[in-house]
């Protein structure tokens, strides 16, 4: 579904990415992780036209993705994205944030839009939140509703971009429980954490990156218990499991 | 004379206060003609000051946006006023002086706001138009949509504040003949030989224009607050 060749990313004279090839099948759960400015972001980014590659392609579905022409619309719409920091829009109710989208797009009506939205919103229980605004909500609140954002447009696949890295503790879980839900019905995913509870339990595939390269390419049974590559034996000792 | 007979011989006498209301209906309606020139030819100008444009086109719209922002915040509105009026359109005959008036004050407030509103997009965090895009909308979409209703919220007080400048700036209007509000207090003073009472009016008559719009504007921030 996604297949990203000899990538390479530099920031002027900084290399984020280093020739990256990776393949990402339909129904695939891959979460990538790594230490803090490895490219793992960066890469997520490229998938949906976000980064602009130094080099190399990226093909989502066979179509080549080229950020700068008005063809990256079309992907976008079947690519849905997660932020770290929410990124709801806080001039639009929570329902409007779930709406705007497909509604503009003339994908759905708005009383077709407003159904999917409401049922999207009964599933994770914030219903009662149809018209707060985004800065009523807490904010594991406020990243489920810019998940089920992203599900109003029936992405083919998702990608989750350090979605926990920004809640308080006590809501971390009920976002990672919600993107559980969305592996265990077979969404495809690509997800980048910190989370290795997360990435044990829900991954279909884990990879480690660093500087700008994919050092590893595993399940999570072997990338956990049977590493072999040092720099991530190294990277699994110091964090606390 | 005292005072209340001076005032009554500015505002009553010979139907001064015929002028004087002539005077107000002009500087309003320059003020705010200017205002809604100057925000739409401002908003339109800082959208191409800030996108991000590859084309030859793009280009050299910005290079004239630029060229249109520094020629008219680096000249006096008063030049651009007297330029205009006598010095391109003084061939045409029956001109109305206070439609060149809008024309100019609006193109020079302009000028002003396309950074007011240039600032207000860019004070925007940059997720929320990653957002946007992400979700498949277009730039325009998403400017329309998602950046720009949140720009009105940020740019609301400096938009006020130039309205508010714009109609004090408004009275250099009479050096292209206009009957502005200074204007009017002006010839009322040519005809009564007294410069303090008509001159005392005449700021009063701003000074209460200015808090009744200042009061409205609070009217309006107080509700776009969503907080």
């Amino acid at each position: 579904m996604i297949k990203i060749k000899n990538l390479t990313k530099k920031f002027n004279d900084l290399v984020v990415l280093k020739d990256v090839n990776l393949d990402i099948k339909e129904g695939e759960r891959v979460v990538i992780i790594g230490p803090s400015g490895s490219g793992k972001s960066t890469l997520l980014r490229t998938i949906n036209g976000l980064e602009i590659p130094t080099s190399g392609e990226v093909y989502f579905k066979d179509q080549l993705i080229e950020p700068t022409k008005p063809s990256i619309n079309e992907v976008r719409k079947h690519i849905g994205m997660v932020f770290q920091s929410f990124n709801l829009f806080p001039h639009l109710t929570i329902l409007q944030n779930i709406t705007l989208a497909p509604v503009e797009l003339k994908l759905m009506t708005k009383e077709e839009a407003n159904t999917k939205a409401k049922n999207l919103l009964n599933r994770i229980g914030l219903l009662d939140k149809a018209s707060a605004y985004p800065n009523q909500l807490s904010g594991g609140q406020k990243q489920r509703v810019a998940i089920a954002r992203a599900l109003a447009m029936n992405p083919a696949v998702m990608l989750f971009d350090e979605p926990t890295s920004a809640l308080d503790p006590e809501m971390v879980k009920e976002v990672l429980d919600f993107m559980k839900e969305l592996a265990s019905e077979g969404m495809t995913m690509v997800v980048v954490t910190h989370e290795m509870g997360f990435a044990n339990e829900a991954a279909s595939r884990v990879i480690f990156m660093d500087e700008g390269k994919i050092i590893e390419d595993d399940t999570p049974d072997n990338f956990f218990n049977n590493p072999t590559k040092p720099r991530v034996i190294e990277f699994l000792n110091k964090i606390i499991k | 004379m005292s005072f209340i007979e001076n005032i009554i011989n500015v505002l009553i006498r010979d139907q001064r206060y015929k002028i004087i209301l002539e005077g107000l209906k002009n500087t309003l309606f320059i003020t705010t003609g200017g205002l809604i020139i100057g925000i739409t030819l401002g908003t339109i100008t800082a959208l191409i000051k800030i996108h991000p444009h590859k084309t030859w086109l793009g280009k050299s719209l910005k290079s004239i946006a630029n060229l249109y922002t520094t020629v008219i915040r680096g000249t006096p509105v008063t030049a651009q006023l007297l330029l205009i009026y006598f010095g391109i359109f003084a061939s045409v005959r029956s001109l109305n002086a206070v439609m060149v008036a809008i024309i100019v004050f609006g193109i020079n407030s302009g000028a002003y706001v396309t950074e007011i509103i240039r600032g207000g997009i860019l004070s925007i965090d940059k997720g929320q138009l990653e957002a946007a895009r992400s979700l498949g909308l277009s730039y325009s979409q998403s400017m329309k949509k998602v950046i720009l209703p949140q720009t009105v919220k940020v740019v609301l007080p400096s938009i006020i504040n130039e309205f508010i400048a714009l109609l004090k700036e408004t009275s250099v209007a009479g050096f292209i003949t206009v009957i502005d509000l200074t204007n009017a207090f002006r010839l009322i003073t040519s005809a009564t030989y007294d410069a303090f009472t008509p001159y005392l009016m005449m700021s009063i008559i701003y000074l209460l224009l200015v808090i009744i719009i200042a009061s409205f504007a609070k009217r309006i921030e107080k509700r776009l607050k969503i907080d």
